[in-house]
């Protein structure tokens, strides 16, 4: 190359030769940079799928839930929101100031007047915070030092199917990941040999409602965080059980076998749901081993059969399921979802709501004894109650000993306990009527947002990508209610 | 470039680090750096102090008039863009950056390019002095700025502010809401332009009485009526709004503080209530509770880092070991019951002993060695050994065990001589003991020697007392 330093008449004048060298230093030093991007091109995958990071979000209160769920919606006016005035006010007329053009379910909107009922049950204050409840709940009672009831809840839907999806996703309208999902997804298993999400149900003699499986299904997340339904009897989870004849060790070749082709077809194809695959087949022959450990109730003291009732022994129970659900908090199940069926009382509400408060009340009580002794209460969140609340006025045949009582949104009563949530206080104030919330209402997206707090995650951060945008369990809504927690 | 042969390597370098630097501010949210980069970063503090000493060298020489040595600019430019990309580097190790932190960067980042821009300039010999000379006091003035805002990153905004009165006190126990909370708030955030002395806008804020007054748009704040309170309407504007306060150039108060401060007006604006007058559902007490609970994390910032990898080492099927958050190097870990006891993978979590906070050995077949490993974890607050073959003897080994808050021994053969060692552990405040052979006595005297503590000794006559479902009458409280 020549020399040009006599003639630097035009500075920018450059050769072709030292444009490209310059412009391959550039463009070097642009690909060093996008190297410390990650996944730069590899942008069809999710950045948060398998392991979210940064969790979880904060150190949290509660390690795992137990859900106690009532499916059907009990009456908070039979059972935690006492309302001594609708005594003074039998009979009455609901007024229209009261019910604001509430939406009505077809069960009671061509009723001609919504005559207001008193509970058929008597009401007593119980313990140091002096907290009503009825006398269908005479265990539950005894510990309500221990409980916190928030008689603030609302929602908006007013008919089972949408409102306990509600409960369970976040949205009325199915298809979007249960809460036990959310939390599976977001926190893992805490036990690697059982499932993260399990459920229990048992069925009471009260008007019930359909359960169906999409409650606890994982949507759109991983199908690993699935609830998995654990039935009562000899084979609590379906297909898991080898085949007569089959022995453990035959059993373990045959994984090894089938590991070791499915790993050649993951180095060929890196697709990581056979990676998912290959570890979910693990997790079952694990659970072959760990789950009838965790159903035997065999060993347990005669004293603990006896605090959750005799009923416990009963598979399919109530009892049983919430003896089982200590069982498996014990052994790292992070989600414990039990539903109980049958609250739905539109008529002969006394003698069916008594039926299911002897199903569920000794049992319950027993669960937050049982807990406590075990100091697990101090990590484990216990949650009661149902899907809505129920009216204040009588549904059908105005008859004070034998009423029923209509879905109700705008006020009910759930209780909680332990994981972190504060003991003896009671929540939300209703009107005398207890049609509507005057204090402190918690919306379910709020009760969301609070239940992850409390399991050390923020509802905000805690995100899927799917279709083109993030969900999350509290959508767009949800603020943590910080009173409900110490 | 190639007209000067001689340093033509270097030209192409400062090209190249000049593009790395501003693909990275530009790129910075995508960027995620390998931990070799995140080391570099380290160096930053080190590494800031010879482009400062040599571009100040040769602006001065440049504003003199005198020629700057080629050398000195290239070694000065190439220092400039080294240090500015270490910074980045370290910049990324933070979370959430401060407006602080962005300012430096972003002047620490333009002083690295000017100066580049200024080399090549000098490089290919354009000679318009009115531009080099600017480019000479844009580089000074941002220099000043970028050390003065790191400066302050490193040791905090007030570093050169003139000293001020002492250390302040935490919040009392039981504190009065307006003197000990809502004063502070105050004090922090306002009195600086609203007291005796400056009066901004006729408003004194050093007292009730000031605040009730008010100023020249009426009074601060009406008791019980939060809403139309000028205080709260005005905390609550847009930052933007000519009226918002504390105005635009002052940190503005955090949701918590406004909702602190709405919730005590609406309550009556007293200045004698203390904490334990208000309702338990209150959510003025949990915010001043929240002040006053020490953050549990910020206990355990000083224990030992640990990587992933680490964690994954150690973990099994049956193992499961967890931060307590993602932001803390506090270790959670849960031991199930495999169908073949190994104690290996326990043992083996005596290299992250000091890092444990929560242990769960519950059910566990556990032998001499696992309990040596337990006596190490020092930070240990939460541990469960119940239903495990632990004897008295075990016990003595848990001594050095201070931090502990929570034990649960039940259904283990621990008796009086065991439980003795619990006397000496005074932040333990659970301890879940039915089913051991601890006698009344033991009992009696932890229970003496340490009030503080709550003992679960199960349900036992509770539970032969309990009532059949369907009785209600023997309940009633």
């Amino acid at each position: 190359m020549e020399n040009k330093q006599q003639a630097p008449d035009n500075p920018l004048k450059v050769n072709r030769r030292h444009f490209f060298s310059q412009l391959s230093v550039g463009i070097g030093s642009l690909a060093l940079g996008s190297l410390l991007i990650p996944d730069l091109f590899d942008r069809g995958k999710d950045p948060v799928r398998g392991n979210p990071i940064g969790i979880p979000h904060f150190a949290p209160r509660a390690k795992r839930i137990i859900y106690l769920f009532q499916a059907g919606a009990p009456s908070q006016l039979e059972s935690f929101d006492y309302k001594p005035s609708l005594l003074t006010r039998m009979g009455e007329d609901l007024p229209d100031s009261i019910r604001k053009g509430q939406r009505l379910t077809g069960m009671t909107s061509g009723q001609e007047s919504f005559p207001l009922m008193p509970p058929a049950i008597g009401f007593k204050q119980y313990g140091q915070s002096g907290a009503w409840v009825s006398d269908y709940f005479p265990h539950i009672a005894r510990i309500v030092d221990d409980i916190c009831i928030v008689k603030s809840m609302h929602t908006e839907a007013i008919n089972h199917d949408p409102a306990i999806t509600f409960f369970q996703t976040g949205s009325q309208v199915s298809g979007r990941p249960s809460m036990g999902s959310w939390l599976s997804y977001g926190l893992g298993n805490e036990n690697k040999n059982l499932p993260s999400f399990v459920v229990l149900t048992s069925r009471g003699e009260g008007n019930s409602q359909g359960l169906y499986s999409k409650l606890w299904s994982s949507g759109f997340l991983d199908s690993k965080h699935q609830g998995v339904l654990l039935r009562a009897g000899k084979n609590p989870v379906l297909y898991l059980n080898d085949p007569d004849g089959v022995s453990r060790s035959d059993k373990r070749h045959l994984l090894d076998q089938v590991s070791s082709l499915n790993k050649l077809h993951l180095a060929e194809t890196g697709d990581d749901e056979i990676e998912s695959r290959i570890a979910q087949y693990e997790m079952a022959y694990r659970m072959q081993m760990s789950v009838p450990d965790v159903m035997d109730i065999s060993r347990e003291p005669e004293a603990i059969i006896k605090l959750y009732g005799e009923d416990c022994q009963v598979p399919g129970t109530y009892a049983a399921n919430a003896l089982q659900a200590r069982r498996l908090a014990e052994n790292g199940v992070r989600f414990i979802q039990l539903y109980h069926q049958g609250w739905d009382q539109h008529g002969n509400l006394p003698n069916e709501m008594s039926a299911q408060a002897r199903d569920v009340d000794q049992a319950s009580a027993a669960l937050i004894i049982d807990l406590k002794q075990r100091g697990m209460l101090d990590d484990t969140l216990v949650i009661w109650g149902g899907e809505f609340g129920r009216t204040n006025y009588c549904q059908g045949k105005f008859d004070p000993a034998n009423y029923g009582r209509d879905h109700h949104p705008r006020a009910f009563s759930i209780w909680m306990a332990g994981g972190g949530v504060k003991p003896g206080l009671s929540y939300g104030l209703t009107d005398e009527f207890g049609y509507n919330i005057l204090e402190n209402p918690v919306h379910i997206n709020d009760f969301h947002a609070t239940l992850m707090y409390a399991m050390g995650l923020d509802h905000e951060r805690l995100t899927y990508k799917y279709q083109g945008r993030r969900f999350r369990l509290t959508d767009v809504a949800g603020n943590v209610i910080k009173e409900l927690l110490a | 470039m190639a007209q000067n042969q001689k340093g033509g390597w270097a030209a192409y370098l400062v090209f190249g680090l000049a593009v790395f630097l501003a693909f990275c501010l530009v790129f910075e949210r995508q960027i995620v750096l390998p931990w070799i980069l995140a080391w570099m970063g380290h160096w930053h503090p080190l590494l800031l102090h010879f482009p400062i000493v040599l571009l100040l060298m040769a602006i001065f020489l440049g504003m003199w008039g005198k020629k700057v040595p080629p050398a000195l600019l290239t070694v000065a430019v190439l220092t400039a863009l080294i240090t500015a990309i270490s910074g980045f580097f370290l910049g990324k190790e933070v979370v959430a950056k401060g407006e602080l932190l962005l300012w430096h960067q972003w002047l620490g980042g333009g002083v690295a390019l000017l100066a580049a821009l200024w080399y090549w300039l000098e490089r290919i010999k354009i000679e318009i002095r009115i531009l080099s000379k600017a480019i000479m006091l844009l580089l000074a003035v941002g220099i000043g700025f970028a050390g003065h805002y790191g400066g302050m990153v490193t040791h905090g905004e007030d570093y050169l502010a003139l000293p001020a009165t002492g250390k302040r006190e935490s919040i009392p126990e039981n504190p009065l809401i307006y003197k000990d909370v809502v004063f502070r708030i105050l004090e922090d955030n306002c009195i600086k332009c609203h007291n005796a002395n400056k009066q901004k806008g006729g408003l004194v804020m050093t007292s009730l009485e000031g605040l009730l007054k008010g100023g020249e748009t009426g009074t601060a704040l009406i008791p019980g009526n939060p809403g139309k309170s000028e205080l709260i309407r005005r905390l609550l504007l847009p930052v933007a709004d000519e009226e918002h306060m504390p105005p635009e150039e002052n940190k503005p108060l955090e949701k918590d503080e406004i909702t602190l401060l709405e919730r005590w007006i609406a309550l009556g604006a007293s200045d004698t209530v203390r904490l334990n007058h208000l309702d338990i559902a209150e959510p003025l007490a949990t915010l001043v509770r929240g002040l006053m609970e020490p953050d549990r994390l910020e206990k355990w910032t000083t224990l030992p880092e640990l990587t992933d990898t680490t964690l994954l080492n150690l973990a099994t099927e049956y193992l499961t070991i967890r931060r307590v958050a993602s932001n803390t190097n506090a270790l959670s870990i849960n031991v199930y019951h495999p169908p073949e006891y190994d104690p290996k993978p326990v043992l083996a979590l005596e290299r992250v002993a000091a890092n444990i906070v929560e242990l769960d050995l519950s059910g566990l077949p556990l032998g001499q060695k696992e309990l040596d490993m337990v006596a190490a974890c020092t930070n240990l607050e939460w541990l469960e050994l119940d239903r495990t073959p632990v004897t008295d003897s075990d016990m003595a080994k848990l001594e050095n065990l201070s931090q502990l808050a929570l034990l649960k021994i039940y259904e283990t053969n621990i008796g009086d001589s065991g439980v003795a060692i619990l006397q000496k552990m005074q932040n333990l405040k659970y301890l879940y003991m039915h089913n051991t052979r601890v006698t009344e006595a033991a009992f009696e005297r932890l229970r003496r020697t340490n009030p503080k503590l709550s003992v679960n000794r199960g349900m036992g006559k509770d539970l032969l007392g309990y009532v059949p479902p369907g009785d209600s009458s023997q309940l009633e409280l």
